[in-house]
Formats: C-alpha cells, structure tokens, sequence
C-alpha cells in the first residue's frame, strides 16, 4: 500500500507512532513534504471530518486523530517553510460584539487546528475593531465569526463592512456562522460562506482557501 | 380548581395534568428584571410575575476568586481561570488541571460553605408550600470538561480515561453533597445544568456518554430520589439520539428542547411525552430578543398545543431570558402560557368538533 494510504490509515486510528514513522519514512523515499502534507495528513483529516459530520466519529476522536496528524505536521512544516512554502492557512475567529457564546466557536477552533490551520482565537464580544487589527497583523486567510443571537448578528455585517472600508476585504476570505445565521444571511452581508456546524467549517474553510 | 405554583409544578412533573402550564426560567437576567419591576429583588419579581418556581442558577451567586479585576479574571470554586462577561456565566480561560500531577495538589471546593446556601434558605422561608425553590449545580461532565479544559478532556476519555474517572468523583462527590445539603434546608427541585450535546448531537459516542456522564448524572439523580425530590437536566443541543438513555437515569424532566439545534417538541412529546415532562421551547436566541408580542403569543400558544395537552410540559425558554431578550416580550411570553395554558387544553383537531 502506498505510503500516503498508510498515513491516512494511521490518523484515522489515532496512532501517532505509525504516522510519525510514515511520515518519516516518505521523507527518506524522497517524498516532496508538500505532498506528504496534502495527500497523507490533510487527506486523513478529511476522511475524518467526513466521517465526523456523518455520525460515526464524535469530538473525542476527531480530537485526537487531529493531535496525531499534528505530530506529522511537526515534522514537514519546518521542511515547507525552508522551501517557501506556506502551511495551511491561518484562520482567525471570534465571536461577535456584545455575544459570550463560546462552545461551537472553540469546537471549530479545535477542528480547524485540527486540519492544519494556524487558529487565532480572539475569544467573545470581539469588537468590529478588534477582528479588523487581527486581521492587519496576522494576515490570515479566513476570518471566521460567530453569533447566537439575533441581536449580536449585524456585527458581522459591519465587519465585513470596516473590512472594505480599510481596504482588507479582497484579502480575506469571511465565514460565518451560529444558530440564527443561515446561509441568505450570510449572502446578505457579503460573506464568503456560511457553516451550519463544527464540521461543515473545516470543509468550507478548506474549499475557500483551494 | 386553582392549585399553588409548588402543587401546578409538582403534577407536572407527574405528567399529570395541573390547572395550567406551568413556568419558570434557570436564569432572569437583572437587566430583564429590572426593566419590568426597577429596583426589585429577585424574589419580589418572581412573586409580582407570579411565576411558579424561584430558580437559583448555582453560577449567579458563587463566590470568585479576583485574579485581575480590570480585566474581569477570577478564579472560580473548582480552580478553573475564567474571564466574567456580560451575562451570568464567565468564559473559561485556562484549566485547572493541565497535567496528571495537578491533581496531587489540587483542592476541591468545599460543598458545605454556609454562604452557598444563604439565598436558598432565604428562598426556603419566602416560597415553602407556595412556589418551587430549585437549586441548580452544573453537571460533572460540563465541570469536568472545564477543569481539564475541552481539548484535553475529549482527548483523555479515549487516552487516558481513569484520569477522567478521577475527575469526575471529585466533582461527583461535591454535587451529591451540594445536592443533599440544599434538600435538607428546604429546596424542592434540583435542576442539573451543563451540556452534553451540540447543534450536530452528542459530544461524545454513546459508550463514553454513558461511561462520563449518564453514570455520574443517574448517580445524582438517585440522590435526589433517596429524599423524594425530582431532578431536571438542561442540556442544549439536539439530544434526540439520547433520550432513551437520559430517561433512563430517571430525571423527571429535560430543557431546553434546543429548537436553535432542530429539536421539535411536538415531536419529542409524540415520542417520550409519557415518560418525561418536557421543559421548554420558547426561542430566546430570535423571537424573544426581537420579534414582536404577537409573535411570541403565537409561538406559546403552538408550544402548548404541541406539547402541554394533558399535561407534561413547564414552558420555558430555550435557555434563559438573558440580557439581550426584550423585557416586554418575556411580560407576553408569561402571560400567553397564563392565557393558553389553562386546563383542559384541547387539541386543534377536538376544539373545531
């Protein structure tokens, strides 16, 4: 079985040993990092989202396959930025102003992180502001915000807005998400997506940055 | 005939049916409150609203440690490092058990602090044999997942689970305290806050559920019923799945019916209405922060024909009447289950024969 099967195989079960060997192993074969990244770890992670959104893998072991593919990440992620190359991406999210709800935000932060993404979490009640400075100094590839309530939700519409005020917006891409916020919303306001849950925003996040 | 709050609440409870729907809320938030009855204490709101129970949510009167005032961070009863918000329930910032060896110098709270009971006493005195005193306490899996902190506590149930197992006693052995303390001063009802489920469904696969959190919950539910009290549990989040198995663990009654995570309480009372009263569902996240009175009438009068006939059903909130719903929207929301909610309620189909 090829070595980027096997890699697969070994997140999906959890074993980090087997996956640091592999990934060590591929290295040796002469295996571009870039590929071990893209056709092992991340396609791991993918079967694993997948099966996490159809119900046969819960947060417990999402969680720990995403620190077993970290454990390979540690190892080709020095390599990729020797060679130029960026990791993943950088996501920053947070909730919005005046909204303290937290659970599914950290759960798509881990997952996030989880599939190789360098999560800046800026915690709740983030002010417009505050996402727009996160946005200027980390230069992330997707901001993602959250609301649980109607009252809280325009703050994403006006982020989006400071956004194209400061000139960002075309260097960014937005997710947003939350029980009241549906996808029309999200169109409304000018975001790049909308997740329905934890799972569905690692696939959205991954599809936005190609 | 007109029954007093405790006795409406009690039959419910029974899944008998009372004189009208009953209702209360885990948590009235002091801005809400004080935009209806300014200046009044939470007992006199509750008696002016003539509401049928008076819940003492555990996190509203626990006692902080300050670590930096400025910045709002405290420290709370169990060592986890949180940051206070707007709303009653702070953010949790750091664990306090980031390693195995923590727990060598780790002390748990003591459950017996006099000052923990003072309002439920004070409760005790205003409301016994009229009005529903309910303490809550937060569930050993919700507590645990904080004092470890989530990544690490989803981890270990698979890794290194007797940690977990350890954890969970220490928390397990405080609440059954907390739990036998508040019944002998008084309070009827015990109401087991703390999620077990998201919008998606459970946290955890069932085996782990069972192992980390319907054992510990049917642990203090049997304390609760060793002194005749019922036992409610809050869990957000679409819980369909599990109801059999939270049934099982002999709560007599479960919120929200997380509408905001698909649940439909006509559907969960068609299903499990014989077997367990039903809390809820009143959206708080949209309809009672924004919508207009008429809305909230409908939505009320739709929760009751879906799921009060014949009992059965406290309406509630789908969470909490927090800061952000609109005073005079909670006022219509009591007032409609007054209005629709007086026995016998006739189902649609009956009320047009």
């Amino acid at each position: 079985m090829p070595t980027y099967d096997l890699i697969v195989e070994a997140i999906i079960a959890g074993e980090e040993n087997q996956v640091v060997t592999l990934v060590n192993q591929a290295l040796s074969q002469g295996a571009e990092p870039q590929d071990i990244l893209r056709n092992g770890l991340i396609a791991g992670m993918e079967i694993v989202g997948k099966r996490f959104r159809g119900g046969e893998m819960f947060l417990p072991e999402v969680l720990l396959c995403a620190e077993v593919m970290h454990k390979g990440l540690d190892i080709v992620n020095p390599l990729l930025a020797k060679a130029g190359h960026k990791g993943v991406g950088t996501v920053v999210i947070g909730t919005v102003e005046g909204d303290i709800h937290d659970i599914g935000k950290r759960i798509v932060g881990l997952l996030l992180e989880g599939n190789g993404f360098e999560v800046i979490d800026l915690g709740v009640d983030v002010k417009t502001d505050t996402f727009i400075q996160a946005i200027e100094k980390h230069k992330p590839a997707i901001l993602g915000m959250s609301a649980l309530l109607t009252t809280t939700m325009p703050y994403m519409g006006k982020t989006i807005d400071l956004l194209k005020e400061k000139g960002l917006r075309d260097h960014v891409k937005v997710i947003v998400g939350g029980a009241p916020v549906s996808q029309q919303f999200a169109e409304s306001i000018g975001a790049d997506g909308y997740a329905e849950e934890a799972g569905s925003a690692v696939e959205l996040a991954n599809k936005l940055i190609g | 005939m007109k029954l007093t709050s405790i006795e409406r609440i009690s039959k419910t409870l029974r899944l008998e049916e009372p004189d009208c729907v009953p209702t209360c809320e885990i948590n009235i938030d002091k801005k809400v409150r004080d935009a209806i009855l300014p200046g009044a204490s939470y007992e006199d709101f509750i008696e002016y609203m003539d509401i049928d129970a008076a819940v003492y949510y555990d996190w509203a009167y626990d006692k902080y440690e300050i670590i930096d005032e400025h910045k709002g961070i405290i420290r709370d009863k169990f060592g986890v490092i949180k940051r206070k918000t707007a709303e009653i329930d702070p953010i949790p910032l750091k664990a306090a058990i980031n390693s195995e060896k923590d727990l060598q110098y780790y002390n748990p709270p003591d459950p017996d602090v006099p000052w923990k009971y003072e309002p439920l006493e004070k409760a005790v005195s205003i409301f016994k044999g009229k009005r529903a005193v309910i303490a809550t306490v937060v569930d050993v899996f919700y507590m645990v997942n904080e004092i470890r902190g989530m990544a690490n506590h989803f981890i270990d149930i698979i890794m290194n689970p007797e940690l977990i197992d350890k954890l969970n006693e220490i928390v397990l052995n405080y609440n059954l305290r907390f739990i036998t303390n508040c019944i002998n001063i008084g309070v009827d009802i015990i109401w087991i806050t703390g999620d077990f489920a998201y919008n998606a469904g459970p946290m955890v696969s069932p085996e782990h559920l069972q192992r980390f959190a319907l054992n510990p919950l049917k642990k203090q539910v049997d304390c609760c019923k060793h002194f005749g009290v019922p036992c409610l549990k809050h869990t957000d989040g679409n819980i369909l799945s599990i109801m059999d198995s939270l049934i099982e663990t002999g709560i007599s009654g479960i919120h929200p019916i997380d509408p905001g995570a698909g649940m439909d309480i006509g559907e969960v009372k068609r299903i499990y209405g014989d077997r367990i009263c039903l809390i809820g569902n009143i959206d708080c996240g949209d309809l009672l922060t924004r919508k207009t009175g008429e809305e909230v009438r409908a939505a009320v009068k739709n929760c009751i024909n879906s799921a009060g006939i014949g009992g059965g059903l406290i309406c509630t909130s789908s969470n909490s009447i927090h800061s952000g719903v609109a005073p005079k929207n909670y006022v219509a929301m009591v007032e409609a289950i007054r209005h629709y909610g007086r026995y016998p309620i006739l189902s649609e189909v009956t009320s047009l024969t």
